[in-house]
């Protein structure tokens, strides 16, 4: 058995939530979920997730599956700097607007749902889609 | 008493904002460079012109007071708003435009984007 069978998903990131910004919720209301790894400044950690930061395995591509505390959000446009971000910085801006082209180009689109609340020691994963 | 340099920045060909001047005083002189991979060398260079110490925001805590500027690699939501909306003077080394949550603080005064190291020379 290889771990590269094409049926089975690709993990290109998987770490671990280590805290949780108090003014998280003021950008979660406007659909705008923002992470950065450990070392972030404090004026960014306190609106956003901070998690372990790690070593990105692979670029983020539409069609990719971006899991937040057990709730999955299909990726549908990935901005041209939102990669370099991830794997540089731990920084990941998800926006939850259905969206098949970004905005702006730190940006990664996913589907229009809810974000679910976060605590600290969720998971937070990226994966290829199942083609 | 350390002397400081003046240097003027300008917004590059797809920027927005600026220019601006950054003025650096005893106390407000750490030019802290919030960007991945270490110093980012348009903050090296401004610290050079300066005669201001480049500092890397991920590594070194630094209080919003002592910023006598910051260089952000800002893809248009969070770094892009927080600076500004302390008053930190903010270079986005990327072309961005006023949007996120915190869009209303980003003003030509304090933020000026697409900057390169040809944008930045002593007043």
């Amino acid at each position: 058995m290889t771990s590269h069978s094409p049926e089975r998903a690709t993990l290109k990131y998987d770490r671990r939530v280590t805290s949780v910004g108090a003014l998280l919720d003021e950008f979660v209301s406007a659909g705008v979920l923002i992470f950065f790894g450990v070392g972030a400044p404090e004026e960014l950690a306190e609106f956003s997730v901070i998690h372990e930061g790690a070593p990105l395995r692979e670029p983020v591509e539409p069609g990719d599956v971006v899991t937040v505390a057990g709730s999955r959000y299909t990726v549908l446009a990935v901005g041209e700097v939102a990669n370099s971000n991830l794997a540089n910085l731990g920084h990941l801006v998800l926006k939850a607007n259905g969206q098949t082209s970004v905005e702006m180009p730190g940006d990664v689109c996913v589907e229009e749902l809810p974000f679910p609340s976060i605590d600290v020691g969720a998971t937070f994963t990226i994966e290829t889609g199942r083609r | 008493m350390p002397e400081y340099k003046k240097v003027k920045v300008v917004k590059g060909p797809k920027g927005w904002g600026g220019p601006f001047l950054i003025d650096p005083k005893v106390g407000k002189d750490k030019i802290v460079s919030i960007t991945g991979g270490g110093i980012h060398p348009i903050a090296a260079k401004i610290a050079e012109l300066t005669g201001c110490e480049a500092v890397d925001g991920f590594k070194t805590k630094v209080a919003f007071e002592a910023m006598a500027c910051c260089v952000i690699d800002c893809g248009g939501t969070a770094r892009v708003g927080v600076y500004p909306m302390k008053k930190v003077l903010t270079i986005d080394i990327y072309p961005t435009t006023p949007s996120g949550p915190l869009f209303r603080f980003i003003t030509e005064q304090y933020f000026c984007s697409g900057v390169r190291l040809d944008d930045i020379s002593l007043a």
